[in-house]
């Protein structure tokens, strides 16, 4: 019986120990990307990251660096072009994502040179009054009458939508990043492509 | 490469410790909604903000603005809770801040296996697992959160909330054949969320679907307008444009030309009342084995008969929705005229419906624990040896797991029980508007731009 109890003492001491143990190892910490391989890697959630939104813009950017629009704008000396807000017709909350790929699109035309590109900042009113009047079907004696009043000769639009699909255990969410550029004085659609990413929740 | 030895009686004592322990680590004895009977007490006396700190303080935050360091396991019905809280208390961008992240844990949790978590469902108790969401809470929350983006006037959020729901309705339907009569609120709000947005078509949609959930005789104007727009039609639709009557010029503001429209349009949509809470409910094994036939294996029911027979289980305890509080229901008047409400959902009677049809089974489950109780009592009495120790330990056993054999009684306690949507089109300028819910009133002015548009959202958790 002695020992019985013994026996029992030990594993009581021993059990509090392990579940010391255990919380003391446990919680969350703060982590830098540069010091953990692939943190940039794994996916999160099904909203998009970084890296989703470099793949989507990376391949729109490379259909329109080889359209012939930019052979177009080579011979027109640097026009003007303004980037507008990429609606967001998904079902999930990613409108801060959105207006980081605004600043992409902005940095991407920059460093390839075609064209100058007038900075949101500059006219904020005149550019939120464009997104206004954004829809599906650009009016386009609006878009050259704003697009006059802004300066520029071309806007670069686009928007994101999804297809979310949920069955038992997973859900799976498909992004299509379509952008195109409008020419302002006849509302002519010059370019236009779609690039895609999914996402899921897989078992 | 272990070696193993052969196990001892010793082993089985100390393992059956160990479980104890485990288990007295791992549950609390007070139930879910004993933890949040304080909350709802102060919600009741029309205390919101003595309801927040107390959710605050359960989820261990210093204020609303804080989420708490881990948003899974049971806190995640508790930001449900603090939302709705929210909500009343008019801080929209915090509960839609709530909602989001419970909807996001939520489906984590739909989505994980549990084999872990269904052992000690077995042994133990139902709310030793992660929380399920029961289908009518999980397509209230991407509708509340709709009206928290309307009442901010964000309709692009409102828009994503609307797919979100349309996706969760999808789903729910097509496997558990579920969620139709819930759809009226939620559908009528993305209409309004996407007929704002200048997108017919959708909003067209949207109606529809309200449309099949209640008649909503508000809708028949705007589906006349919009039948203008779009070619969109279902038979529903089609029967309220052949129904129409000539189109009357809208109202105007003074000195306006009459055929201009200067009009705008005030949604005023009231939330009231709670759905009733979950309790622990003790009913006699008889009666218990009544609700559970069909879904309880044959052996089990024989092994409760036994037992019942041996005196040994008399009662069960499963988890059931609470008596009902009395409803105020609502008035609106604008600019001292009375307007009516419609009644968009009982969210109350819908709970209480799926309940019901639920009962065989969660009966079911808390007979199994008992079996399973009286099982490892018997087994660690075996274990010891019998006799004196065997004996102690086994009623220890048996009444370490009785003590934590806690109902699942988790919900999400400050969901509406009802939801009225009120609809009136204004000449363009300002309103007074004054809605009132028994003693709680509320009242704004509403400014309307020409063919602007307001939401005012009344949450009244009493």
């Amino acid at each position: 019986m002695s020992i019985k109890i013994e026996k029992f003492l030990c594993t009581a001491v021993a059990l509090s120990a392990l579940v010391s143990g255990l919380s003391a190892c446990g919680g969350p910490k703060a982590v830098r990307g540069s010091d953990v391989a692939g943190l940039d890697d794994e996916a999160m959630s099904t909203g998009l990251d970084r890296r989703d939104l470099q793949l989507m813009l990376h391949e729109n950017m490379a259909s329109l660096q080889t359209s012939a629009l930019v052979k177009r704008w080579q011979g027109e000396n640097r026009p003007a072009v303004a980037v507008l807000s990429m609606r967001n017709d998904t079902s999930e909350h990613i409108d801060s994502v959105l207006q980081a790929l605004i600043t992409e699109v902005e940095t991407s035309l920059v460093n390839a040179g075609h064209v100058r590109v007038i900075s949101r900042d500059s006219q904020p009113e005149m550019i939120a009054e464009v997104e206004k009047q954004q829809s599906d079907a650009f009016d386009a004696s609006t878009v050259s009458r704003l697009g006059s009043q802004v300066g520029v000769r071309y806007f670069v639009t686009g928007r994101v939508y999804n297809a979310d699909e949920r069955q038992s255990g997973e859900r799976r969410v498909q992004y299509f990043l379509f952008m195109r550029v409008l020419d302002v004085e006849t509302g002519d659609i010059l370019w236009q492509n779609s690039a895609a990413v999914t996402k899921a929740i897989v078992q | 490469m272990t070696s193993r030895r052969p196990r001892t009686r010793a082993d089985g004592l100390l393992a059956v410790f160990g479980l104890c322990l485990l288990v007295l680590l791992g549950s609390g004895c007070a139930s879910h909604s004993d933890g949040t009977q304080s909350a709802r007490s102060a919600l009741d006396a029309n205390n919101p903000k003595q309801a927040l700190a107390l959710y605050n303080k359960q989820l261990e935050v210093a204020s609303e603005k804080e989420l708490p360091k881990d948003t899974s396991g049971d806190n995640t019905v508790l930001i449900l809770d603090r939302s709705m809280v929210l909500q009343q208390l008019e801080q929209y961008e915090l509960s839609s801040r709530d909602l989001e992240v419970a909807d996001k844990q939520i489906e984590v949790l739909d989505f994980s296996r549990q084999t872990i978590d269904d052992i000690g469902k077995y042994m133990f108790s139902d709310d030793t697992g992660p929380y399920k969401a029961p289908f009518y809470e999980k397509l209230l929350i991407n509708t509340q959160n709709m009206l928290n983006y309307l009442g901010q006037g964000n309709l692009n959020g409102a828009r994503i909330e609307a797919r979100r729901l349309a996706v969760m309705q999808t789903f729910i339907s097509d496997h558990e054949g579920k969620g139709a009569a819930l759809a009226g609120p939620g559908s009528y709000l993305a209409g309004f969320a996407f007929e704002k947005s200048d997108q017919p078509q959708e909003a067209l949609r949207y109606y529809d679907e309200a449309l099949a959930s209640g008649p909503f005789a508000s809708l028949a104007p705007v589906i006349v307008r919009l039948g203008a727009k779009s070619s969109y039609r279902t038979p529903r639709i089609q029967k309220i444009l052949d129904q129409a009557p000539p189109a009357e010029p809208a109202p105007s503001a003074e000195g306006s030309a009459p055929s201009e429209d200067t009009s705008g349009e005030l949604l005023v949509v009231v939330n009231y009342g709670r759905v009733a809470a979950k309790v622990p409910k003790r009913i006699p094994i008889g009666l218990a084995l009544t609700y559970a036939s069909g879904i309880i294996s044959p052996n089990d029911v024989g092994r409760a008969n036994r037992l019942a027979a041996q005196g040994l289980v008399t009662w069960v305890n499963y988890p059931a929705l609470g008596k009902s509080g009395s409803v105020s229901e609502p008035t609106l008047k604008v600019d001292g005229s009375p307007e009516p409400i419609e009644l968009a959902l009982s969210v109350e009677a819908e709970a209480r419906k799926a309940w019901d049809e639920a009962r065989g089974t969660l009966v079911a489950s808390a007979i199994t624990r008992l079996i399973t109780r009286l099982v490892a009592g018997e087994a660690t009495r075996k274990a010891a040896g019998g006799g004196l120790v065997g004996t102690l330990l086994s009623l220890g056993t048996q009444a370490t797991l009785t003590a934590t054999d806690v109902p699942d009684t988790r919900s999400w306690a400050t969901l509406p029980a009802r939801i009225g949507i009120a609809r009136v089109r204004l000449p363009a300028g300002k309103h007074q508007v004054l809605v009132s819910v028994g003693k709680t009133e509320k009242q704004v002015t509403v400014d309307l731009t020409p063919k602007g548009w307001s939401v005012v959202s009344v949450t009244s958790l009493r």
